[in-house]
């Protein structure tokens, strides 16, 4: 781009008297100076990864993000990455590499595998280096507790705390009410002190991600099956709808790998077969009405009495998922 | 879902989304007026200016092969069209068509006579061009002929050919029957002139489809466009615009305008507008009896992006120093 830019001011010259001349030299200076070839080459690479249905907006947040990131405060341009000696608080820092990380995994579906992967990597990077006692140089404090990762990691890992606020925020971000999300933070959760390892927040970032959409289904699933408009569904009719969600649940992790808990599970297979289960049931969501409709009609005949609401169709959903999410420590 | 298609290539998808397009505007902007921008920092400007292209407040004040060059840029127009001189509709003003233009260049300085001539024609079906018009039909006509002036201009083009008997040039008619029925000088019609310079819709929607199918601009929706050549049996060029200007499924698949009921209804605006008004009214020194233009330019530019007030403000520093500047190294 910079060079089709070059290119374009560059041709002016050569017919031109010797003021036009200059001036063009003059911007070409000025564009490489400022960087704007760099800057415009790195944001339409991320577009084209990122495949945004809405180009412009995705650079309008784009330019938006970096804006923020390079200039805290209101005045003041460049080179605000070296300004951490500056007035501003180690908290609001951390709190502006936490929103430049959700931005940076709010860029790529997970379906999206490679371009996934980088900005997780990113997101991970940024958030290590929060912490103006780890950037220094310094040796990390220790890796407090649990992580003791192969790949040793420059900041020694991104902090528990800071961690549990990012899976937090892409759950409410993906549209799932706290009370929801919460018994599965508390299934991921690491201690604010712990040093999280790039495995761990890969894991559990990945999981919050495919919990929303999870989550989304099973909501669209209730409107889809129960008609909320006409007030709650019968409890038997849930029930039977959640049995069919767990089959498809169990076939789907039963065909690649046992569920056991272990500590030294690759992290990467179980990561497949989360992505697995989501493909699944985005299919069981979809492809078996007949069966569902099977299970429906049997269901009011025998199921108990009473009603279920929305909040606790998605509750009980959460709930299948959740028992099935491994814990990586 | 689009992202889930990598089917489409790269270069495709770049090329669609016409982001190359803005990107290069941009950096002429930027080049244009570097020194200020460059105190702001590039990253805010680039930020600033994709933002305001995405709020459609991009095209206000700019030249006008900018505001026609996209069809995003069109629709942004359109909008801020309305937005600024809904007043008018709502005091039930009539215009002429140069003042039309007049209020046009307000917006945009360079805006030629032509394409407001021709939505004129269609409002007034190309006679007596000079009459007064209401805001709604001038803004609806305006619309079709602003956002589909391709296509409005190759209708022409094909109606022209069929009137004067010829098959027209751009199109292969598959078979010579429907040429040889052609119209004109078929007297069965001896109703109005204006019906006898029609033609039959049918041989019409035959042009147009095969026509749709190799052109590279947008074009209404093809079912629009048989659905209104299926309302009559002889129809005129001006008489086939206007009922397209007044098609509500055109409307909405261009997206920029409400629909007619609700034309004359925004009420953030209405905020901003008592507001002002409230305001005058408690400065007596200010020319409280000023043109509701002006006061709705001035309530534009507040809601305009910064990018635009320094602009401005450039601009005025610029003449009162009076020293000249070179604008157009970038441009081409």
């Amino acid at each position: 781009m910079a060079d089709k830019e070059k290119r374009r001011s560059g041709a002016a010259p050569l017919g031109m008297p010797d003021g036009k001349a200059t001036k063009s030299d003059n911007d070409r200076e000025f564009l490489s100076q400022a960087g704007v070839g760099e800057l415009l080459r790195g944001a339409i690479l991320k577009m084209v990864e990122a495949r945004s249905d809405d180009p412009i907006g995705f650079l309008a947040d784009h330019f938006c993000n970096l804006a923020s990131v390079t200039e805290p405060g209101t005045a003041g341009c460049g080179d605000a990455d070296q300004m951490n000696n500056g007035p501003q608080s180690a908290g609001a820092q951390e709190q502006q590499h936490l929103n430049r990380a959700l931005w940076h995994l709010r860029l790529a579906h997970h379906s999206q595998g490679s371009a996934f992967s980088n900005n997780v990597r990113v997101a991970y990077d940024l958030l290590n280096s929060t912490g103006p006692r780890r950037r220094s140089g310094e040796v990390p404090e220790g890796p407090d507790g649990c992580c003791t990762d192969s790949q040793t990691e420059v900041g020694g890992g991104v902090r528990g705390g800071l961690y549990t606020q990012t899976l937090q925020c892409l759950c409410s971000e993906g549209g799932v009410p706290a009370s929801t999300s919460a018994p599965l933070l508390r299934r991921l959760h690491c201690q604010d002190h712990e040093a999280v390892p790039y495995d761990v927040f890969r894991h559990g970032v990945l999981t919050c991600a495919v919990f929303s959409d999870y989550i989304r289904q099973a909501q669209r699933l209730y409107a889809e099956v129960c008609c909320p408009d006409e007030g709650p569904a019968s409890q038997a009719l849930g029930l039977a709808v959640l049995g069919t969600l767990k089959e498809a649940l169990e076939t789907s992790q039963g065909s690649e790998a046992n569920c056991c808990v272990n500590a030294n599970t690759k992290s990467n297979s179980c990561l497949e077969v989360n992505v697995k289960a989501m493909r699944y049931l985005e299919a069981s969501a979809k492809i078996s009405p007949y069966k569902l409709g099977q299970a429906m009609a049997v269901a009011p005949t025998r199921g108990p009495g009473g009603n279920m609401d929305a909040k606790e169709f998605e509750n009980a959903a959460a709930e299948l998922f959740i028992t099935r999410v491994k814990v990586l420590s | 879902m689009n992202r889930f298609s990598s089917a489409v290539p790269d270069d495709e998808y770049l090329a669609d989304s016409k982001v190359l397009f803005y990107v290069s505007d941009a950096v002429s902007q930027l080049l244009e007026h570097k020194e200020e921008y460059t105190h702001f920092g590039v990253i805010r400007y680039f930020a600033e200016y994709f933002s305001s292209v995405k709020n459609s407040n991009h095209v206000l004040f700019r030249e006008y092969s900018y505001i026609r060059a996209t069809p995003h840029n069109r629709a942004s127009f359109l909008r801020v069209l309305w937005r600024c001189y809904r007043q008018i509709g709502k005091s039930g003003d009539l215009l002429s068509m140069l003042e039309y233009r007049s209020l046009l260049q307000l917006l945009c300085p360079d805006f030629p006579l032509e394409p407001v001539q021709n939505a004129a024609r269609i409002v007034l079906m190309d006679d007596a061009i000079d009459c007064l018009m209401s805001f709604s039909d001038f803004l609806f006509a305006f619309q079709l002929q602003f956002y589909y002036q391709e296509f409005v201009h190759s209708v022409l083009v094909i109606y022209q050919d069929l009137l004067a008997g010829k098959s027209p040039n751009t199109v292969i008619v598959p078979t010579s029957t429907s040429i040889e029925q052609l119209p004109s000088v078929t007297p069965e019609e001896s109703g109005k002139e204006q019906q006898q310079d029609g033609v039959e819709p049918s041989t019409l929607a035959q042009c147009i489809e095969a026509f749709c199918d190799r052109f590279k601009h947008s074009h209404p929706p093809r079912s629009c466009m048989t659905e209104v050549l299926e309302q009559t049996n002889r129809i005129s060029y001006y008489s086939f615009l206007m009922s397209l200007a007044k098609h509500e499924a055109i409307n909405q698949a261009i997206g920029a305008l409400p629909s007619k009921a609700e034309f004359l209804i925004d009420p953030e605006m209405d905020q901003e507008l008592d507001k002002l008004i409230a305001q005058i009214s408690v400065s007596p020194g200010s020319n409280s009896s000023g043109s509701a233009v002006g006061g709705l330019k001035e309530v534009l530019q507040r809601k305009a992006s910064p990018r635009r007030n320094i602009h401005h403000r450039r601009k005025i520093e610029v003449e009162s120093d009076g020293s000249t500047e070179e604008t157009d190294s970038s441009e081409n």
